[in-house]
């Protein structure tokens, strides 16, 4: 689950907009555009915040937004997001600076990750240009379109379950300038159901020739993903492996440590797992930056031990 | 028989109402001992209720009495919902148990017993100690009711009822998470919930304490959730209800229904679950224990699902380093707001407030008043824990009373 909106984006702190405190920093500053809980309570509609914001004489330097809650926690809990991506695409010549788009920073005290109505966001790509950093929250309905940008630097799906036919539309797409990609697959039961298969083509690294970082997190694979993944062809060329919030396991954690590619990353990410203390150790002593904070315990019913990805539902 | 007073009838003279041994019993007689204070007679619920101690035994004039949770006692559990076998109920549609069959009741671990007529018990029991106390000869030189007391037992009937605590600290003007009205079963709550336009709230045991028969429950109109500590067992055609350690969440709209269903056979109390603000990775809320009008002890409560109470095995956090990120500003005004609420009970000289900040920490809402919530072993105010604050705030109030009552005479 997710407990806190984000403080940073893109490199750059990130700010609630409000119509009183107006736009102080457009270029240093993200600027978050979120529904809270006492404007819905007050009737107020995201599309006239966003309005607003619009009309605000600085907005047009903006160079990073935040889409917060569009009324999830109200009215808008059964529809989908179609209708602020609509807003986006017509706001395309009003944010002529805009470099970073988060699309949902949704916590789950608004509304679980799963429960989140995404919707087909390739008109935002096409709206954008200059866009270098894209981050979207939900994985259910959501859709990338035939993706071709040429300057997206990040790209990141967070979900509690990523379906199948996202990954494919990442692995399909042509993002020269890429580099970073960060997926959250989540678990099978909110509609993670992409195989390590699925992945291969990313692992084989023949795709974004600048990736930097790449990111498998959140899953409930992280076992089969991280011994694929030592192995992989793509690790020879990125710096930053992470595999956090996830599943991980002495299991797949020794894999990682018999990889003498996995030894030459500048970090490895393995937060939120699930190897003993002994392996977390050896982890640690690998010569590399390793974070392995966050050692879980599975939950044991009768004879079975059940671990769970930190970000489900 | 009647007690004879002992050697120090002039000093001051404490009796706990609770059950003797009990760790609250306990740890007040430890704050007691720290003052220096004699250690106070304990008069047992169980010897209330079954007439075998009565208070005018042990309270003679200056008596200070305090009243302790009747909690974690199975016996005292069974001799309660018994007593409330003989109350009436303004309304009859909830669970009741015939005074014998209370009795027989066995313990299982967990179990919710008659929650609605526990609750008809313990205020019958309240009103017993009120009327023993008033059997007490009064004191002649103080105006106010004496002996006195250190919580009343009207007020602490009032705040183990979430519906009527609710309505007094909305018409005292505290905020607090808007309530949904009285519902008796699932369908009534799901067809006020889109009256409402609300698709996530708190279902609660309008007498339970602590997270006892708590329910999260949220619907987008296709899906449904319910998050809780409840499980369900089916016996005997009945369905039983236990409280566990273990959070579960039921995705079954059925199931979801039998749940509800068999809690609002309870009576329970509906309101909205305000998006929590988060701290450290954790959603939390505050527990904060005000003692003689004032906001004092502070505790963060951190968890990773909508339960916070800290028996959950939840962590607590660092009440300054959330009073930090919380703000001056908001962090006031969630005290001044714990402190409005804490008006409602004049009467009381403590009772434990839990409060939660909306996201970003925009605002702030009462979710429970707690009675005996200031069981906070460990945690300081002014250098002192929450029992020895009380009876410190309690000297001061007894001071200033003599000083008044003195000039008033002179």
């Amino acid at each position: 689950m997710i407990y806190e909106h984000i403080a940073n984006f893109a490199g750059k702190p990130v700010k609630d907009w409000e119509a009183q405190s107006g736009i102080q920093d457009p270029e240093g500053a993200c600027y978050a555009l979120r529904l809270s809980y006492e404007e819905a309570e007050e009737g107020r509609r995201w599309a006239d915040k966003f309005a607003a914001f619009l009309d605000d004489p600085s907005s047009s330097q903006v160079s990073g937004i935040v889409i917060g809650d569009w009324g999830l926690l109200s009215s808008a809990i059964d529809e989908t997001a179609a209708p602020v991506v609509e807003a986006l695409v017509a706001a395309r010549d009003r944010l002529p600076k805009l470099r970073a788009i988060f699309f949902g920073d949704i916590i789950g005290e608004e509304c679980e990750i799963s429960w989140i109505r995404q919707s087909d966001i390739s008109p935002l790509f096409t709206a954008y240009p200059q866009l270098e950093h894209f981050c979207v929250r939900g994985g259910d309905g959501l859709s990338l379109g035939a993706l071709k940008h040429n300057r997206l630097k990040s790209l990141i799906i967070q979900s509690g379950g990523l379906g199948v036919n996202v990954v494919r539309e990442v692995v399909a797409a042509d993002l020269p300038e890429l580099e970073h990609l960060e997926l959250w697959l989540g678990e099978e039961n909110y509609g993670g159901d992409a195989t390590v298969t699925d992945l291969a083509p990313i692992l084989d690294g023949g795709l974004f020739p600048k990736l930097k970082y790449l990111g498998l997190r959140d899953s409930q694979i992280t076992d089969e993903i991280a011994r694929a993944v030592a192995m992989a062809p793509v690790v020879e060329r990125i710096r930053v492996l992470d595999l956090s919030l996830g599943t991980l396991t002495d299991e797949g954690a020794a894999a990682l440590l018999d990889s003498p590619a996995i030894a030459r990353l500048e970090k490895l990410d393995v937060h939120h797992h699930f190897c003993s203390e002994e392996m977390t150790t050896k982890l640690q002593s690998l010569g590399v930056e390793v974070d392995a904070s966050e050692r879980e315990k599975p939950d044991i019913y009768g004879d079975e031990a059940w671990r769970y990805v930190a970000v489900g539902e | 028989m009647w007690l004879s007073a002992s050697s120090d009838e002039r000093r001051d003279h404490f009796v706990v109402i609770g059950n003797p041994g009990s760790r609250r019993v306990e740890l007040f007689q430890a704050a007691l001992a720290e003052l220096r204070l004699p250690a106070a007679r304990v008069v047992s619920y169980l010897d209330l209720l079954s007439g075998k101690d009565a208070l005018p035994r042990s309270v003679r004039d200056g008596t200070v009495v305090r009243i302790e949770s009747p909690g974690k006692d199975f016996e005292v559990e069974r001799a309660l919902i018994a007593a409330g076998a003989g109350a009436t109920d303004g309304d009859e549609r909830f669970d009741r148990v015939s005074r014998q069959a209370a009795q027989d009741l066995r313990f299982e671990r967990g179990r919710i017993l008659y929650p609605r007529q526990w609750y008809l018990g313990y205020c019958a029991t309240l009103r017993l100690i009120e009327l023993q106390l008033a059997e007490c000869p009064p004191h002649r030189s103080l105006p106010r009711p004496h002996p006195q007391w250190m919580n009343s037992p009207a007020e602490i009937a009032l705040m183990f009822d979430k519906v009527a605590c609710h309505q007094a600290l909305r018409s005292r003007g505290a905020h607090v998470a808007p309530g949904l009205g009285a519902v008796n079963s699932f369908d009534e709550l799901v067809g006020r919930m889109r009256e409402q336009n609300c698709h996530r709230v708190f279902v609660k045991l309008a007498s339970g304490s602590s997270a006892s028969g708590v329910v999260a429950y949220q619907t987008d109109g296709r899906r449904h959730q319910a998050t809780t500590t409840v499980e369900t067992a089916r016996q005997n055609g009945e369905l039983r209800l236990y409280n566990s350690r273990r959070i579960r969440v039921y995705r079954d709209r059925r199931e979801i229904a039998e749940l509800i269903d068999a809690l609002c056979r309870n009576r329970v109390h509906v309101e909205q679950w305000l998006p929590k603000a988060g701290f450290a990775n954790r959603t939390f809320d505050l527990r904060v224990v005000v003692i003689a009008g004032r906001a004092c002890h502070a505790v963060a409560r951190l968890s990773r699902s909508p339960m916070t109470n800290l028996h959950l095995l939840n962590e607590r956090g660092d009440a300054d380093a959330v009073r930090e990120k919380v703000g001056r500003a908001a962090w006031a005004a969630a005290m001044r707001n714990c402190e409005l609420a804490m008006e409602c009970f004049p009467e009381s000289l403590y009772a434990g407030i839990d409060l939660l900040f909306t996201p970003d920490f925009r605002r702030q809402a009462v979710i429970e008043v707690n009675a005996f919530g200031d069981l906070l072993p460990g945690v300081f105010w002014q250098g002192q824990e929450t029992y020895a604050a009380e009876l410190r705030a309690m000297a001061g109030a007894r001071a200033c009373q003599r000083a008044r009552d003195f000039c008033k005479g002179a």
